[in-house]
């Protein structure tokens, strides 16, 4: 379907699995995973420095809140492609899903570590016992169903590569699915458009319940609807980020003019964010908090501009034609995003006097060992399977000579 | 192409005004107290600071002592997961000062109970799951640890920071006062056939007392007429985050805020949360449409595409 027109298929990287990088990634998840084992036997306590104060410390924020909006790449290239039928942006797509699908896996697993229960968290499946008024239970229902749907999303790069595989039983298992799935792609793709609208807004809306305890500069009725924005420009910035990468590690395809049309989209997202919240707190008439004492205005200052710097690049036709800068742009739209996060979860959540956090080193530990064990998925995949489409020309960066690239 | 990313960017335009008009409009009613809700008032000016309470209550919910460094004495120096309940002393400025006592508020509209995901935080009777024995109308909050993934929402949401956890067990609950509610006894007659917090029954001076809220409100106005000249006029749980069944009053010349106590709207924060967090989803509607919507325009793409590719090569320009 997708690629009836296109000259270039996706397939597989190839190459060495166990290079230095690999190694190095899976070291970093062994350090996070002995962490992990340990909080299974002593608790959530030792091993954190959260508190009955700072309940939810940085794996809540960093590894579910801010992971997923970088996942949101899937959910925002999907929007262009499929919903509006903008088709240039297919060599996207699969990237971006597999992105997703490792991005909210990791945000998932990283929960159920989080839970001090997490051995009742079957009765999830069970709609009866739900609370609907719980934002937190629309997010876990939906997130799960949506982690589902992310991996079926990727199933076609797989059966793909199974098509194409010299074992008869792979190639026919490929060649007889692979259609099949595709058939039934639209219906699963708009539930894929659908829940992330849903959820997305939920992670945003969490923390509308607390309004003691967050600043009035983040505070606020809009939280679920700038949630949703901001995981739009988090993952177009993402896709962008991703594929200059796979560009210079892979020689993957990486059209400059299909990134400024993605930019200007993104940048009117980054004003659009900006405009909703500064409109906000001046008809709430909140600005007045920008002279509170305290971290919290600098890091309101901060995030505004990592919101509007990339957003006044984005429109500029220089930066446009800049691979380099695009990056750069791109780099500091998925940071705005990622701190305005963090900071309504925990830099702008003040639990009352007495109550401090400063993340300890296990739950750093786990929150690098889970990026990396992304890092590690998403590169076995590409090697494994027709994810990333390899640029016809040559090119003449010199990094290719690495030997990470294909045609081993 | 008849939609553009232009008609993206006015979609989210869109849904966020809609959000915001529609917010007012599918308001979630707030909840109300019932006739039956039972609670505490506690008297700051009453209260000797004996901690008889604090004991009582370890005693009563057979909780742990939380030792002083010497090992001697139950010293907890804040609500935590050994103490559901406890007697601190509020600096007031210069040298004046008040006891404080601090347990569950028993809000009207509880924000963990909102926050629950599966009702292991629910009022009396109307937890998502069955509760035998269980009345409704009491507003008591309590614990069900069989559906508690002890996800900690609710230490967030609370305004009180009320709910504890057991940070250092492997498996873990979530600690707080269930107003004595395994105290009740069916046989007597009145509020104590519901419930019969340890703590007022172990206060000798009446500094807590347990009842109805409607006869604890009227109680505790009947002091502040009785010595106008000794309480604030305000009696904080009346309204305070959309009311509280345990009522407080405050000394004379003393703000709420300076015994420890938030200053709160009187809208609940669970009515906002879900006011605001419901309004987009128009009772439902929302998802199944968009679903509809989305599934629509991906057909119609697809079928295009089809279209185009059988024209052969000069399709190409359609993505341009």
């Amino acid at each position: 379907m997708s690629h009836a027109h296109s000259h270039h298929e996706p397939q597989p990287v190839g190459g060495k699995l166990f290079d230095p990088l690999m190694k190095v990634l899976v070291g970093l998840f062994a350090i996070g995973a002995a962490v992990i084992v340990y909080r299974l036997f002593a608790g959530v306590g030792p091993v954190s420095a959260m508190s009955d104060g700072y309940a939810w410390g940085i794996w809540e924020p960093v590894n579910v809140v801010v992971f997923t909006g970088i996942g949101a790449g899937a959910y925002s290239v999907g929007l262009l492609c499929y919903l509006l039928n903008q088709g240039k942006y297919h060599p996207l797509v699969r990237p971006a899903v597999l992105l997703g699908a490792i991005a909210y896996s990791l945000g998932g697993s990283s929960i159920i570590i989080a839970l001090g229960r997490y051995w009742n968290s079957y009765w999830l499946f069970v709609p009866s016992l739900w609370n609907l008024g719980s934002v937190l239970l629309e997010v876990a229902v939906c997130v799960i169903t949506y982690v589902s749907v992310l991996w079926i999303e990727v199933l076609p790069s797989v059966l793909d590569g199974a098509a194409q595989s010299s074992s008869s039983k792979w190639a026919r298992i490929g060649k007889t699915w692979g259609p099949k799935l595709q058939k039934a792609m639209p219906f699963i793709i708009a539930l894929a458009m659908v829940l992330p609208t849903m959820h997305q807004s939920s992670l945003g809306g969490l923390m509308l319940i607390a309004p003691t305890k967050v600043h009035p500069l983040w505070h606020t009725w809009a939280l679920p609807t700038l949630g949703l924005i901001s995981c739009l420009s988090m993952g177009f910035g993402a896709v962008v980020i991703l594929t200059t990468i796979l560009k210079y590690a892979w020689n993957a395809e990486a059209d400059t003019r299909l990134f400024a049309d993605l930019s200007k989209v993104n940048g009117g997202l980054l004003f659009l964010f900006s405009a909703l919240r500064l409109v906000d707190i001046g008809v709430q008439g909140k600005f007045g908090h920008l002279l509170d004492g305290g971290h919290k205005p600098f890091f309101f200052v901060l995030e505004m501009v990592l919101f509007l710097v990339p957003a006044f690049m984005f429109f500029s036709p220089k930066v446009q034609k800049n691979r380099g800068k695009l990056f750069r742009a791109a780099l500091m739209a998925v940071a705005a995003g990622a701190l305005w996060r963090v900071d309504a979860y925990l830099t702008a959540f003040d639990a009352g006097t007495g109550w401090e956090y400063m993340p300890s080193l296990g739950e750093t530990a786990v929150t690098v060992g889970m990026a990396a064990i992304g890092m590690a998925a998403f590169i076995v995949v590409c090697r494994l399977f027709p994810v990333v489409t390899i640029a016809s020309r040559p090119h003449t960066s010199n990094l290719r000579a690495t030997g990470t690239a294909s045609g081993r | 192409m008849s939609i553009t990313r232009r008609t993206l960017l006015k979609g989210v335009v869109v849904a966020g005004a809609a959000t915001a008009v529609v917010g007012d409009a599918a308001a979630r009613e707030p909840k109300e107290s019932g006739q039956d809700s039972v609670g505490m008032l506690y008297d700051p000016t009453l209260c000797i600071g004996c901690r008889a309470c604090v004991t009582k209550c370890k005693e009563s919910n057979k909780l742990p002592f939380d030792r002083s460094a010497d090992g001697i004495y139950d010293a907890p120096d804040d609500l935590n997961s050994t103490t559901k309940n406890i007697i601190k002393v509020a600096q007031l400025g210069g040298d004046k000062w008040s006891f404080m006592k601090r347990q569950c508020m028993h809000c009207v509209d509880p924000a963990c109970v909102s926050a629950c995901m599966m009702g292991a935080l629910h009022r009396e009777g109307e937890g998502t799951s069955d509760h035998p024995g269980e009345k409704k109308g009491t507003g008591v909050v309590l614990y069900d640890k069989s559906t508690c993934v002890g996800c900690r929402y609710c230490q967030i949401a609370c305004p009180f920071n009320v709910p504890k956890f057991e940070w250092t067990k492997a498996f873990p609950l979530i600690v707080k006062c269930e107003l004595c509610r395994h105290r009740g006894d069916e046989k007597k007659s009145g509020p104590l056939a519901i419930a019969n917090p340890a703590c007022c029954e172990a206060c000798p001076r009446e500094a807590v007392i347990y009842g109805k809220r409607t006869e604890l409100l009227a109680i505790a106005r009947k002091r502040q007429a009785a010595s106008p000249e000794k309480y604030e006029a305000k009696i904080y749980g009346e309204k305070d985050g959309g009311g509280t069944q345990v009522l407080y009053l405050a000394p004379k010349g003393v703000t709420f805020q300076q015994l420890g106590l938030p200053a709160i709207g009187e809208e609940s924060p669970a009515h906002f949360s879900e006011k605001v967090s419901h309004a987009p989803y128009l009772h439902g509607i929302t998802p199944f449409a968009l679903y509809g919507g989305a599934a629509a325009l991906i057909l119609r793409s697809r079928k295009k595409e089809a279209e185009a590719a059988q024209h052969g090569e000069g399709a190409h320009g359609e993505d341009k």
